[in-house]
């Protein structure tokens, strides 16, 4: 025999079960929301440490001033006129993969193009210049370096034209 | 019909206020994510590294004394078109004692304009 006595306390306690299980789910769901912030703080971060590690490279030992071309020039304008992209590579590797602690290594990855123009055709052409990996599609971040080169004579690894020129030094950079 | 019991409103008010209040406190942490992923997201999109990497090439030009070179300048146009997607452009000229270079960056959101002097005896 169904009878009415006790709806009220039937409504409130379905009332207060709903309020109860409303705010944990709130609760709960609005801390853990912070993690998709770090994606984007985590992409700054390695563009500046990318952009910097290419001008520390970029960066003569002393004035243009200077005779020795091995103080005038940067280190990355020597790579791309005479000896190619291993020495890059390993040092540019060094560069963003070290820590405080000398006995530990970050693991980033990159692959690094040089971009230049033909004046023959006014066509712009690349050369691979080092890369540490295959790409897939992990998240990267893409950072840029101008290098003023002159490559001349025989030492030319990616057989830029020989006069003054100023080529673009593109640096895909990923965590993996 | 059975009669509510009206003893304990105290109870249940608190527990309205403390639940109500756990809430926006909620609604607050939740607006602070946000923030975060806004303001790393603005400086990703403004193009500081570019305009830096481009006024320090421009200066090694300088002090190269080859910033007239029309092909060089037809390099950093060209490429910086297809590669950069950003306009740019820079020029230099005397007057009296002064060597001027105008320097020009537009990439469709930041626009970078500079007057640069150097004094020449």
């Amino acid at each position: 025999m169904v009878n009415n006595i006790g709806q009220l306390y039937t409504i409130e306690g379905v009332a207060a079960g709903v309020l109860m299980v409303f705010t944990a789910y709130l609760v709960i769901n609005s801390t853990t929301v912070i993690t998709p912030q770090d994606i984007h703080i985590i992409d700054l971060q390695l563009e500046q440490l990318g952009n910097d590690a290419l001008s520390v490279l970029d960066t003569p030992n002393s004035s243009v001033l200077n005779p020795d071309p091995a103080e005038n020039k940067s280190y990355l304008q020597r790579q791309i006129e005479n000896d190619g992209g291993n020495a890059f590579g390993q040092n540019f590797s060094f560069l963003i993969n070290s820590k405080v602690n000398p006995y530990e290594s970050d693991n980033l990855n990159f692959n690094a193009t040089i971009y230049y123009r033909d004046s023959a055709t006014g066509q712009l052409r690349m050369e691979e210049f080092y890369q540490s990996a295959n790409y897939y599609r992990e998240n990267a971040v893409k950072v840029k370096r101008w290098v003023y080169v002159n490559p001349t004579g025989q030492n030319n690894p990616f057989g830029l034209e020989e006069r003054d020129q100023v080529v673009l030094v593109e640096v895909l950079l990923w965590r993996g | 019909m059975a009669r509510l019991n009206d003893e304990g409103q105290w109870i249940v008010m608190m527990g309205f206020i403390i639940s109500i209040s756990i809430l926006i406190l909620a609604i607050a942490v939740g607006e602070s994510s946000l923030v975060g992923k806004t303001t790393s997201e603005s400086v990703l999109e403004f193009s500081k590294c570019d305009i830096q990497d481009l006024r320090s090439e421009i200066m090694t030009l300088k002090e190269r004394g080859i910033l007239d070179n029309p092909e060089i300048k037809n390099d950093l146009s060209e490429i910086s078109i297809q590669r950069v997607s950003a306009v740019t452009y820079f020029s230099s000229w005397k007057e009296y004692n002064y060597n001027y270079i105008f320097l020009h960056f537009n990439n469709g959101v930041t626009t970078y304009n500079e007057v640069y002097d150097e004094y020449t005896p």
